[in-house]
C-alpha cells in the first residue's frame, strides 16, 4: 500500500504537482486519470523513488521513498512511460538481468524468469532480440520486468498506450490477472480502461487531485438529474407531448439522431411510467435506456468546473 | 551489481563496435611492433658492422616504444568504448529502469566502470601475442613487460573514468566520445605544456598532472608508488564526479 502526503514537485519555477495527498489501499487498483501534463508521470516517478519530491512524503509498504529508497524500490514493479528496454538484449537475458538487478536470489532467478515469461505470454519470443519485437510484445516484456521480483506494488505508467485494440485487450487482461494479489497504481487517459480496471479513480488536473472515488460514485456524485433516452417510431411530436406531461419530467428534447432525451429530477427513475404512457397512446417504442454520465463527461465537467472556479 | 556488470559485458560483446575496434587495435599494435623489430635488426646490423660490443637493448628499442605506441592508441580508443556506458542508457530511457531498481548509484557507476575496464583489459591482453613472438626470438625481461602492462592498465583506467564521466553528461554518444576525447587530450598536452613552461612551480604542476608522464617509470620496469597513486586517484576523482552527476537528478528539475 502507498501513502502520499502533501506531495509537491517543482521544476524550476513551474510546479508540476502541488499538495497531493491520497492513499492506495492494500490490494486496490487505483486509476490515475488526467490530461497530458497534469502531473501523472511526475507523481509516479516520485512513488517509484526515481526522484525525490520538493516537499511532502511518500511511503510504499511502510518505506519512505527518500530515506529508505532501496527498500521501497524493492517492493515496486515499475513500467515507465514509453516502456524503455534494452533493444540489443534477448528477452530471456534481459529478464534474467532484471531479476538479478532487482535482488532475486541467484538460485531462484531461472525459475522466476520462466514463470514470468509464461504468465506474460513471452515463451515463444524468449530467444528473440527485444528490438525486433512488436509493440505488444515489448509491452509484455516491460510488464514482465516489473513483475520479475514478484513485488507487492505495481506502478504502470500508461500501460496500453500505442497498442492496437487486440493488444490493448490482452494487456488489460494481463493486468487484471496480476492485480489479484497486488496493489496497483496505473495512469491512463483512456477512460473506459480506467473504469474497467480500477477499484478507485483519482482525477488529477494541473498537479492537483480534483476527485478521487469509486468510478460509480463519481458518476452518481456529479449527477444533478437523471437522463433517459427514448427512441420511438412515428408520432414523435405526440410522444414529446405525452412524456412532457409525466410528473417529474423537467425537459424533453430531441437529439440529432431523432431520439428523445428526457431530463428528470435526481434519483427519479421514470422509465416504467414512460413505457406505460407510450404504450397506452399506441406509440411504437423501440428503445429506452437510462443514460449514465460517462467518465469522459465527468472528467470534462470536473476539469471545466475547476477552470471556472479558478 | 553483478547482474549489471554482466549485462554491460554482454552488451559490449554483442555490439559490432568491439570487434571493429579490437581489429584496428591489433593491426596498429602489429605495425608498432614490426617497426620496432625492424629498428632493432637495423641497430643489430650496425653494431655488427662497427664491431661495437654493447648488447642491443631489447627493452629500450622494442618493448618501450611498443608500449609508448599502445598508450597513444588506447588514448584514441577508450572514448569509443566509454561513450555508450551512460549516454546510451539515457537515450534509450533505460536509465529509468536502473534508477528504480534497488541499486545504489555507487553500484551503478562501479558496475559500468568495471565492465568497461574488463573489456579494455581483454583488448590490451591481445597485444600479449606480440610479446610472445618477441620471447620466442630472444630472451625478454618479463619484469619490464609486466610493469608496462600494469602501467598501461592504470592509464586505461584513468582514460575510462574520464570517458564515463563524459558519458554521464549527455544522452548523445557522439558528444560523449568527443568530450572524453577532448578531456583526455587536455591531460595529454599538459606534458607538452610542462616542457614549454620549462621550469618553476607551474611547470612542475603541469608535468605532474599530465597523464602520460606517470607512465614512464612503469615502462622502465619501475613500480613507483607516486605514479600508481596518481592513476588511482585520477580514476577515483572522475568516478566520484560521475556519481555526483547521477545524483544531480535528485535536485535538478
Amino acid at each position: 500500500m502507498i501513502t502520499i502526503e502533501g506531495l509537491c514537485k517543482d521544476y524550476g519555477p513551474r510546479s508540476a504537482i502541488r499538495d497531493l495527498s491520497f492513499e492506495v489501499r492494500q490490494g486496490e487498483v487505483l486509476g490515475f486519470l488526467g490530461p497530458n501534463g497534469a502531473g501523472k508521470t511526475t507523481t509516479m516517478k516520485i512513488i517509484t523513488a526515481f526522484m525525490p519530491p520538493t516537499s511532502g512524503r511518500v511511503s510504499v509498504m511502510g518505506f519512505d521513498t527518500v530515506k529508505d529508497a532501496l527498500k521501497a524500490r524493492r517492493c515496486i514493479g515499475y513500467l515507465p512511460e514509453n516502456n524503455p528496454l534494452y533493444n540489443d538484449l534477448k528477452v530471456d537475458t534481459f529478464l534474467a538481468f532484471a531479476a538479478g538487478a532487482k535482488g532475486v536470489k541467484s538460485g531462484r532467478r531461472k525459475k522466476q524468469v520462466t514463470e514470468v515469461m509464461q504468465s506474460c505470454g513471452l515463451v515463444e519470443v524468449g530467444h528473440r532480440l527485444i528490438g525486433r519485437l512488436s509493440k505488444g510484445f515489448r509491452q509484455r516484456v516491460g510488464l514482465a520486468q516489473a513483475l520479475i521480483n514478484d513485488p507487492p506494488v505495481l506502478v504502470l505508467d500508461e500501460p496500453t498506450i500505442g497498442l492496437d485494440p487486440k493488444q490493448i485487450y490482452e494487456i488489460r487482461h494481463l493486468i487484471k490477472d496480476v492485480a489479484k494479489e497486488r496493489t496497483i497504481v496505473l495512469s491512463s487517459h483512456i477512460l473506459p480502461e480506467v473504469s474497467q480496471l480500477c477499484d478507485r479513480v483519482a482525477i488529477i488536473n494541473k498537479g492537483a487531485i480534483v476527485a478521487i472515488d469509486r468510478p460509480e460514485n463519481l458518476t452518481n456524485g456529479l449527477r444533478d438529474h437523471t437522463s433517459i433516452m427514448v427512441r420511438v417510431g412515428r408520432n414523435v411530436a405526440e410522444a414529446v407531448r405525452i412524456i412532457g406531461a409525466i410528473p417529474g419530467v423537467i425537459n424533453v428534447s430531441q437529439a440529432e439522431d431523432g431520439s428523445l432525451i428526457i431530463d428528470a429530477g435526481r434519483d427519479l427513475d421514470l422509465r416504467p411510467a414512460i413505457v406505460r404512457q407510450l404504450v397506452a397512446a399506441d406509440i411504437d417504442l423501440y428503445e429506452i435506456t437510462r443514460r449514465d454520465l460517462s467518465l469522459e463527461e465527468i472528467f470534462m465537467r470536473l476539469i471545466t468546473e475547476e477552470a471556472a472556479s479558478a | 551489481m553483478r547482474s549489471l556488470y554482466l549485462k554491460e559485458l554482454r552488451l559490449y560483446f554483442t555490439a559490432p563496435i568491439f570487434y571493429a575496434v579490437a581489429g584496428i587495435f591489433l593491426i596498429i599494435a602489429g605495425i608498432f611492433f614490426s617497426n620496432a623489430m625492424l629498428r632493432e635488426s637495423m641497430f643489430a646490423a650496425q653494431i655488427a658492422q662497427y664491431q661495437v660490443n654493447t648488447p642491443v637493448g631489447l627493452t629500450e628499442v622494442v618493448i618501450q616504444p611498443v608500449f609508448d605506441g599502445l598508450s597513444i592508441l588506447i588514448l584514441f580508443l577508450v572514448p569509443l568504448f566509454s561513450m555508450r556506458l551512460l549516454a546510451e542508457e539515457k537515450a534509450q530511457g533505460t536509465i529509468e529502469l536502473l534508477f528504480t531498481y534497488p541499486l545504489t548509484d555507487t553500484a551503478l557507476v562501479a558496475a559500468k566502470y568495471l565492465a568497461g575496464l574488463t573489456v579494455l583489459v581483454i583488448l590490451i591482453a591481445f597485444s600479449g601475442v606480440y610479446m610472445g613472438i618477441l620471447a620466442f626470438l630472444s630472451p625478454v625481461d618479463w619484469g619490464v613487460v609486466l610493469s608496462s602492462y600494469l602501467g598501461l592498465i592504470l592509464l586505461t583506467g584513468s582514460f575510462l573514468a574520464l570517458g564515463l564521466f563524459a558519458s554521464s553528461l549527455t544522452r548523445n554518444q557522439i558528444i560523449a566520445a568527443v568530450t572524453s576525447f577532448g578531456l583526455i587530450l587536455i591531460f595529454w598536452i599538459m606534458g607538452g605544456l610542462a616542457e614549454y613552461l620549462a621550469s618553476g612551480a607551474s611547470s612542475k604542476i603541469a608535468s605532474e598532472l599530465a597523464l602520460l608522464s606517470h607512465l614512464t617509470s612503469f615502462l622502465k620496469g619501475m613500480l613507483v608508488l607516486k605514479d600508481a597513486a596518481y592513476y588511482l586517484f585520477f580514476s577515483l576523482f572522475f568516478l566520484l564526479l560521475t556519481l555526483r552527476v547521477l545524483e544531480s537528478r535528485r535536485w535538478r528539475g
